[in-house]
C-alpha cells in the first residue's frame, strides 16, 4: 500500500478539525463533572503555593498536598495562630474542594474562632464564613454536609433572619443522604421563621419515615430511639401549638381562652450605658422576665454602616471568600444574660483595636438592643409564644425591624433540582421584637475632648425609663421552668434574697 | 499489512518490558504506591480520598515517565543500532514501521499500567477493604490514564520522528504538563473577566490545538462517591474518540515526516 | 544475463554547515551483472554505505536513477526479492536466533518454522538457535545476519563490511557461505574496505573514492598489467644487455645467469625466444599478477 501523501494531508486536516470540534464538547461536560475546582480563582493557588507544590498540584497531587496542608493548619489551631489559618483553609478547599471536613471546619473556624474574649467573636467574619460555605456548597452540591453546616451558621451564630436557615436545611433535607436525625432541625428553622404547618407537617412525615425504618429492622436500637425521638418533638409541638395558644389563634376563640401568652407580658426593658474608660462601656438595665435563658442582644457599631442593618450585619454580602474584613468597619455584638431581671455588664473593647478600630473616619456610633422572642429558649417561649405575641414592651416594642421572609423553594432549576438561589418572598406577618438603638460619639466612646478622663464628663446615655433603683435592689430569683406556667411570666418562684 | 506491523509491534514490546530504564521507573513506581497507605495520617476523615487520589497521580506522573522514555530512544535506537535498516530493507512500509512501534509501546504501556494498577487496587483492598463496586469504580482511573498515556506516547512518536530525543523528553513532558492544566487554565482564562481578548484567543486555540491531557483525569467523582456524575458513558466514549482521533492524527504526521526522513 | 543493479548518476548531497554542500556519492555510474559476486570497494566513508542505502531506498539520492533488479529503487515490491545484511548489526538481543528469524520472516508473511531452523543450520548455527544473541559471538551475529537474509530466498544481497571485526576463522566460513549464495545463483553486492578477502572471491570489483568510482570492471582485467619474472642460466651478454632494454624491465645479470622482472604486457616471447636462441636455459617464468591492494592503493593515490 503505498500512502499519497495529499490524501493524508487532507485527512490530516481532517482529524484536525475533529479532534478540536471533540474538544468543544468534551469541555462543558469535564467542567461539569470531573474538574477539580468549579470556579475560578484568578491565579489564587499559583499564588498562595511554593514552586515544588505547585508542580505537585499540577501533576495531580491535590488531595494530597491539601491533606499537608490541612495537617500542618491543624497545628497552627492548637497553637492558636488563627491568623495563619485562614489562608491555609482557602488553599486547602481551593486544591481540593471535595474536603468537606475542610470547609466545615473551616466555617466555623471564621465564624467562631476570631474572638476578643471568650464568648464575643469578630463577625465582620461571618460573612466570609457563609461566602466559604456557599462555595462548599457549590462544590458538593451532592451531598448534604455543607447546606447543612451553612444553615447551622445561621441558626446557631447569627441567630437571625431565620428564613436563611430554612433555606439551607431545606437544601440539605432535599439531599438524600442527610442523616435522619439532623432533619428535625428544619422544623426547628421553620418554627423560629413563624411556619408552623411547615414544622409541624415536617415531623408528621419525618415521624412516618422513622417508623417505617423502626419496623424495617426491630432490632436496630438506633432506630428505634430516632423514632421515639421525632415522635416526642411531635408531641411536644402539638403541645405548644395548644398551650400557647396557636391553634385558638386560628380558630378565632384565643381572646377567651387561658392561655399563657395571653396577655401578652410587659419585659420592661430599661438600660443605661455608661462609657467608663476609653472603649469600655458599662451596661446595665431591667428585664422583667425571671426565668433564667433570656439574654439581650447589644450591638455597637459605626453609625453609617453600609449596608448596615437594625442589630446586625449584612451577613450574606459576600458570595466570594474574601478573608481581610474591612478592617476599618466597627461591629461589636454580645448578649447581656438576664438574672434577677436585670443586667450588667461591663464590654471592654480595648484589648483588640484591630476587631473594634473605630476609625477615624467614624465619627459616629450607635449601641443598639435588640431582643427576639422568636430566638427564646423554649421554656420562655411558652409565655411569649411562636412569635411573641405573647410578648411586649410598652416602650420599646417594634414590629417594623424585621420582617418575615420566607423563600420559595418551590422553585427548581433546569434539572429538576432546587434551586440554591431561591426568590425570597416577603411574608405577611412582621416580628415582635424589642429594639432601642443610642447615639454615641467617638469622641465619647474613646474619651476624648469634653469626655476626657482627666476631669472630663462621663458619657452616661439611658432610656428614659431607666431607674438606678431597679438595677441594684432587685429580688434574687431562682425560676424553675414548666410547660405549664401558673401565672405572671409563667414560673414558680421558689426563692427569695 | 497488518502482519509486519503485528510483528514489529511483538518484537517492541519483548524490548520494552527488558528496558532496564523502565523497570526501574516501574519499580519506584509501585515503591510510592505502597507508602501511600502510610501518608493516611494526613487527613482525618478523607482518608481514602487522599490515599486513592495520591495513588492516582504516583500512577499517573509513573506512566507519563514510562510513556515518554519508552517511546523517544525507540526510533532513534533502531537507527542507531542499524536495525532499522534490515527491516526497512524487507518488504516492510516506513509506516508499518511506525505504526508497529507505536503499537508495541501501547501494548508494553498496558502490561506496565496493569502491573501498577494492580498493586494499587490491592494496597486499596488490604487498607480499605473496599466492596466490589467501588473497587470497580477506582479501576475506572487507571483505563483513563491508559487512554492518556497512549495520546501521551502517540506524541512522544511523532516528535521522534524529526527531533533527537533529549529534546523529544523536554518537548513531551513540556506539552503532557501543559496538557494536563489545559482546561483549568481555560476555564479560569475565560471565566476572568479581567483577561484580554488576546489572552482569551490564545487559551482558546491552545485548548482546541494541543492535546489535552486533563480530561483523562476523572478521579474527583471516584474520590468524591457522593458526587453524581451524569452519562459517565457518554464522556468515556467522547474522550476515546479523542485519543483515537488525535492519536491517528499525530500517527499520520509522523508518518508524513518519517517518510521523508533519512535514517 | 541481465543487470541486477544498473546505476546511472546516482548523486547524494548532504548539506553540512562547515562545508556547505558535500557530495557524498557523486555522479556514479554502476552495473552489477546477475549472478557475480559484485565487490563495492573503497575506504571508510567513500560513499559505499550510503550508496546502498540509496539502493535499498532507505535514503533518498539527490538526483539520478538506479534500478534494484529493474525496477526503480523505493519500489517496496523489490524488497521481497533482495536481502541486506547491514555493517556490524544489532540484532533484538532479548531473541534467541530462532526467534530472531522467525520474526524477520513474519515481515515477509513467512510462518516458517522449518526454514527459519534449516537457514540456521546452513550458517552452522543449528546448536545454538535456542541461545539469546545476547550470548552470540560476532561471528555468530554475523552468520545469523546471512540467515536472516537468506529467508526470501534473495536472487540479490547486499552485504556491507560482511566481515569487519571478525577473527580470521569466522572471516573464512563467512567467505564460504558467500561463495556458496553465488553456487546458488544468487547476485551479492559486498561493500568491503578489507582487501583480502574480497579478491578472492569476487567477479567484479568497482573502487569508489570520496564518492566518486576509480575503477570498475573484472578482476581479471583490472589485475592485468603485473609483471613477469623471467629467470634463465647460460644467458649470453647480448642477451641480457637486450634485455635491459626492455622498457622498464628490472634486470639483473651476472655470470650468465639473467633475472628479468619485466611488464606483463611486454612482448615476453621475444625476450624468451632471445634467450633459448643464445643457449641459455630458462630456469622460471612467473607471471606476478598484480594485487588488488595495489590496484586500490594505486586507484585511490591516482584520484588525489
Amino acid at each position: 500500500m503505498r500512502l499519497k501523501r495529499s490524501q493524508l494531508l487532507v485527512t490530516l486536516l481532517f482529524l484536525f478539525g475533529v479532534q478540536g470540534a471533540l474538544q468543544s464538547v468534551i469541555f462543558p461536560l469535564w467542567k461539569k463533572n470531573y474538574a477539580p475546582v468549579k470556579q475560578s480563582k484568578d491565579g489564587f493557588v499559583s499564588d498562595s503555593l511554593s514552586p515544588d507544590q505547585i508542580i505537585l498540584q499540577l501533576f495531580g497531587f491535590r488531595e494530597f498536598l491539601s491533606g499537608i496542608l490541612w495537617v500542618r493548619a491543624d497545628g497552627f489551631f492548637d497553637s492558636g495562630n488563627y491568623d495563619a489559618v485562614l489562608p491555609m483553609i482557602r488553599l486547602c478547599t481551593v486544591l481540593d474542594p471535595r474536603q468537606i471536613d475542610i470547609f466545615s471546619t473551616g466555617m466555623w473556624h471564621i465564624a467562631y474562632n476570631f474572638t476578643d474574649e471568650e464568648q464575643r467573636s469578630d463577625r465582620r467574619y461571618v460573612a466570609s464564613a457563609l461566602a466559604l460555605g456557599k462555595e462548599g456548597a457549590a462544590q458538593n452540591p451532592d451531598t448534604y454536609e455543607i447546606f447543612f453546616e451553612t444553615g447551622w451558621i445561621w441558626f446557631h451564630k447569627i441567630d437571625d433572619e431565620y428564613h436563611n436557615s430554612v433555606k439551607w436545611f431545606e437544601l440539605a433535607h432535599q439531599r438524600a443522604d442527610m442523616q435522619a436525625g439532623r432533619r428535625n432541625l428544619l422544623s426547628n428553622a421553620y418554627q423560629r421563621n413563624n411556619q408552623l404547618d411547615e414544622a409541624l407537617d415536617l415531623y408528621i412525615k419525618l415521624l412516618a419515615k422513622a417508623n417505617d425504618a423502626a419496623k424495617a429492622n426491630p432490632k436496630e436500637h438506633m432506630l428505634q430511639t430516632m423514632r421515639d425521638t421525632v415522635e416526642g418533638n411531635l408531641d411536644t409541638m402539638i403541645v405548644r401549638l395548644v398551650q400557647r395558644g396557636t391553634l385558638a389563634q386560628r380558630r378565632g376563640d384565643y381572646a377567651g381562652g387561658q392561655y399563657d401568652t395571653n396577655p401578652p407580658f410587659d419585659v420592661g426593658f430599661s438600660a443605661r450605658v455608661t462609657v467608663e474608660n476609653p472603649r469600655v462601656i458599662r451596661v446595665e438595665g431591667t428585664w422583667n422576665v425571671a426565668s433564667i435563658g433570656t439574654r439581650v442582644r447589644i450591638v455597637l457599631r459605626d453609625k453609617d454602616m453600609e449596608g448596615g442593618k437594625l442589630a446586625e450585619l449584612d451577613w450574606d454580602a459576600r458570595d466570594a471568600v474574601d478573608l481581610e474584613p474591612s478592617r476599618d468597619v466597627t461591629f461589636m455584638q454580645d448578649q447581656l444574660f438576664v438574672k434577677n431581671r436585670r443586667f450588667k455588664k461591663l464590654i471592654d473593647m480595648s484589648k483588640d483595636p484591630t476587631m473594634y478600630p473605630f476609625s477615624e473616619t467614624k465619627k459616629n456610633y450607635v449601641v443598639e438592643f435588640y431582643y427576639n422572642p422568636r430566638s427564646a429558649p423554649p421554656h420562655i417561649q411558652d409565655k411569649f409564644g411562636f412569635n411573641g405575641e405573647g410578648f411586649t414592651d410598652s416602650n420599646f416594642l417594634r414590629t417594623d425591624v424585621r420582617k418575615d421572609f420566607v423563600y420559595d423553594l418551590s422553585q427548581k432549576d433546569s434539572k429538576g433540582k432546587y434551586s440554591v438561589d431561591p426568590k425570597l418572598v416577603e411574608g405577611k406577618t412582621s416580628q415582635r421584637v424589642m429594639y432601642y438603638a443610642m447615639d454615641l460619639t467617638r469622641e465619647q466612646l474613646l474619651r476624648r475632648g469634653q469626655w476626657s478622663m482627666d476631669g472630663g464628663q462621663t458619657p452616661i446615655l439611658t432610656t428614659k425609663n431607666f431607674d438606678p433603683k431597679k438595677v441594684i435592689t432587685v429580688d434574687e430569683v431562682i425560676a424553675v421552668p414548666t410547660l405549664r406556667g401558673q401565672e405572671g411570666h409563667g414560673n414558680i418562684e421558689e426563692k427569695k434574697k | 499489512m497488518m502482519g509486519p506491523i503485528l510483528a514489529i509491534a511483538k518484537t517492541t514490546v519483548g524490548e520494552a518490558i527488558r528496558r532496564r530504564v523502565l523497570l526501574v521507573i516501574l519499580m519506584i513506581g509501585v515503591l510510592l504506591l505502597s507508602i501511600i497507605p502510610s501518608l493516611g495520617v494526613l487527613t482525618a476523615r478523607q482518608e481514602k480520598a487522599v490515599m486513592i487520589s495520591t495513588m492516582f497521580a504516583v500512577l499517573r506522573a509513573t506512566s507519563a515517565l514510562i510513556a515518554i522514555i519508552l517511546t523517544i530512544y525507540m526510533i532513534p535506537n533502531e537507527i542507531e543500532r542499524r536495525t532499522i535498516y534490515t527491516i526497512l530493507s524487507k518488504p516492510v512500509q516506513r509506516w508499518q514501521f511506525l505504526v508497529g512501534k507505536y503499537l508495541g509501546a501501547v501494548f508494553a504501556l498496558f502490561i506496565m499500567i496493569a502491573m501498577m494498577s494492580a498493586v494499587m487496587i490491592i494496597l486499596y483492598k488490604v487498607f480499605h477493604n473496599p466492596d466490589m463496586a467501588s473497587l470497580l469504580d477506582v479501576a475506572k482511573q487507571p483505563i483513563n490514564y491508559f487512554m492518556e498515556m497512549s495520546l501521551l506516547s502517540a506524541l512522544s512518536i511523532f516528535i521522534s520522528t524529526f527531533a533527537p530525543p533529549l529534546v523529544n523528553f523536554f518537548l513531551s513532558f513540556g506539552l503532557w504538563g501543559v496538557g494536563t492544566v489545559l482546561n483549568p487554565l481555560y476555564d479560569s482564562v475565560a471565566q476572568n473577566s479581567g483577561t484580554g481578548p488576546i489572552m482569551k484567543g490564545v487559551a482558546t486555540i491552545a485548548t482546541k490545538v494541543l492535546p489535552n491531557f486533563a480530561q483523562y483525569d476523572i478521579k474527583n467523582p471516584i474520590i468524591n462517591p457522593e458526587t453524581i456524575i451524569e452519562n459517565p458513558q457518554m464522556y468515556t466514549i467522547y474522550i476515546t474518540g479523542y485519543a483515537i482521533v488525535y492519536i491517528t492524527f499525530l500517527l499520520i504526521g509522523g508518518m508524513l515526516i518519517f517518510e521523508k526522513r533519512e535514517v | 544475463m541481465g543487470a541486477a543493479i544498473e546505476i546511472q548518476k546516482l548523486t547524494k548531497v548532504y548539506k553540512s554547515r562547515l562545508a556547505g554542500e558535500v557530495k557524498v556519492v557523486n555522479e556514479l555510474d554502476l552495473v552489477v551483472e546477475e549472478g557475480e559476486i559484485f565487490g563495492f570497494l573503497g575506504p571508510n566513508g567513500a560513499g559505499k554505505t550510503t550508496t546502498i542505502k540509496m539502493l535499498l531506498g532507505i535514503i533518498y539520492p539527490s538526483y539520478g536513477e538506479a534500478y534494484v533488479l529493474g525496477k526503480e529503487i523505493g519500489d517496496i515490491e523489490v524488497h521481497r526479492r533482495i536481502s541486506y545484511v547491514p555493517e556490524r548489526p544489532y540484532y533484538y538481543e532479548h531473541m534467541t536466533g530462532l526467534e530472531l528469524l522467525m520474526f524477520y520472516a513474519s515481515l515477509f508473511g513467512i510462518n516458517d518454522r522449518e526454514k527459519c531452523i534449516k537457514l540456521l543450520e546452513k550458517v552452522n548455527l543449528a546448536g545454538d538457535m535456542s541461545k539469546t544473541i545476547s550470548q552470540y559471538s560476532k561471528g555468530m551475529q554475523q552468520r545469523v545476519g546471512l540467515a536472516q537474509s537468506l529467508l526470501n530466498d534473495p536472487g540479490l544481497l547486499f552485504l556491507d563490511e560482511p566481515t569487519g571485526g571478525l577473527d580470521p576463522i569466522a572471516h573464512t566460513e563467512i567467505r564460504d557461505l558467500i561463495l556458496q549464495f553465488r553456487d546458488e545463483g544468487r547476485t551479492v553486492f559486498i561493500s568491503s574496505h578489507e582487501l583480502s578477502e574480497v579478491e578472492r572471491i569476487c567477479d567484479r570489483v568497482a573502487i569508489i573514492h570520496k564518492g566518486v568510482l576509480v575503477r570498475q570492471g573484472k578482476l581479471d582485467d583490472l589485475l592485468r598489467g603485473g609483471r613477469v619474472e623471467v629467470i634463465a642460466d647460460g644467458v649470453s651478454k647480448e642477451v641480457g644487455a637486450d634485455a635491459k632494454e626492455f622498457g622498464d624491465s628490472i634486470v639483473s645479470y651476472h655470470d650468465g645467469r639473467l633475472i628479468a622482472d619485466v611488464p606483463e604486457d611486454h612482448d615476453l616471447n621475444a625476450l624468451i625466444d632471445g634467450i633459448r636462441t643464445s643457449g641459455g636455459k630458462i630456469q622460471s617464468i612467473i607471471p606476478r599478477r598484480k594485487r588488488l591492494e595495489d590496484l586500490f592503493v594505486e586507484a585511490v593515490r591516482g584520484d588525489k
